[in-house]
């Protein structure tokens, strides 16, 4: 990882600061009050509920698409292939977007290698394939230590690797994001694809844990 | 494992132009007057005062009309544009009106 290549401002995206003026801000506010004002008056919106549903969207843990992608790798050796080939492509075909200028970038665990994601600058993430981050993946221990000793954060979780297992430590930006392709567990030959989409959780998916068989 | 999802999908997970203002996953509100007019536009959808569809598109067409210059550029931000669909939604159902007058 250069630092040449590795920049997290996302991509200039005017709809995050548009920049106005406390006047014109004034303004918006009151064209927004008088609207609000006039549900409430009318009974068709109540404040209270207002703030609620605000809070509601702001917490949504959003899309858990990442593990649909997973199971299907792990019963298609095709799309698997695909996947590792172009993931940005093939969480498309299976119908997921909203990747915003991101490059995804599909890393599979396997015996020897432990693929873990972090940001170590801020908080890259990608939201459409694995909805909200955790609060430990923004938090300032993690984005340190998992570069410096990933096997202990990795204990942390109750994740033990053996010695010969390569740990790979993948810090994502603001261009490219990466998904784990985690490990299928063993005994679960027999379960559908709906059904291995069940086991597969978001830590998995960012490399802090393996997934046990069910 | 989906987890508990309460928001509805089609307005949080709009995408292309229309897409909610996002910071790796977290909605991004620079007042407190967009969080309002956000929760507003979702509180109608609820209520049954048009279809997310019908304000979506409303949304498309104030943000390609703010577009039209300079894509990067944009004449007004994603909430103003937001505010002017529900507005015109609004005004559209005549529930604009004050009853006091």
């Amino acid at each position: 990882m250069s630092d040449k290549q590795h920049h997290h401002d996302a991509p200039k995206n005017p709809y995050h600061e548009s920049p106005r003026t406390d006047e014109q801000n004034q303004q918006l506010k009151e064209r927004v009050e008088k609207i609000e004002s006039l549900l409430i008056e009318k009974g068709i919106v109540a404040g209270d509920a207002l703030e609620k549903l605000a809070d509601i969207y702001e917490n949504d843990l959003g899309p858990m698409n990442g593990a649909k992608v997973v199971a299907r790798a792990w019963v298609d050796a095709e799309f698997k292939k695909r996947l590792l080939d172009d993931a940005t492509a093939a969480i498309a075909e299976l119908g997921f977007g909203g990747l915003q200028g991101e490059h995804m970038i599909a890393v599979e665990n396997t015996r020897e290698v432990h693929n873990i994601v972090v940001c170590t600058l801020c908080s890259c993430y990608p939201w459409p394939v694995l909805g909200l981050p955790p609060t430990w993946y923004k938090s300032a221990p993690y984005r340190s230590r998992v570069v410096i000793d990933p096997r202990s954060v990795l204990a942390e979780f109750g994740t033990m690797l053996d010695d010969d297992v390569e740990v790979r430590v993948w810090d994502s930006s603001a261009e490219v994001r990466y998904l784990v392709l985690p490990e299928r567990p063993p005994g679960t030959e027999d379960l559908s694809e709906e059904e291995l989409a069940k086991l597969v959780d978001r830590d998995a998916m960012i490399g802090v844990t393996k997934i046990s068989t069910p | 494992m989906t987890g508990d999802r309460h928001a509805r999908p089609d307005i949080a997970e709009m995408q292309a132009q229309s897409a909610l203002p996002r910071k790796s996953g977290e909605m991004v509100f620079q007042n407190d007057w967009e969080r309002r007019a956000f929760a507003i536009a979702v509180s109608l959808a609820e209520q049954g005062v048009f279809e997310w569809s019908e304000f979506q598109q409303q949304l498309i067409s104030a943000i390609a009309e703010a577009e039209q210059d300079d894509p990067l550029k944009p004449s007004r931000g994603y909430y103003e544009s937001w505010l002017v669909a529900m507005e015109t939604l609004l005004e559209e159902k005549e529930l604009l009106a004050d009853p006091n007058q």
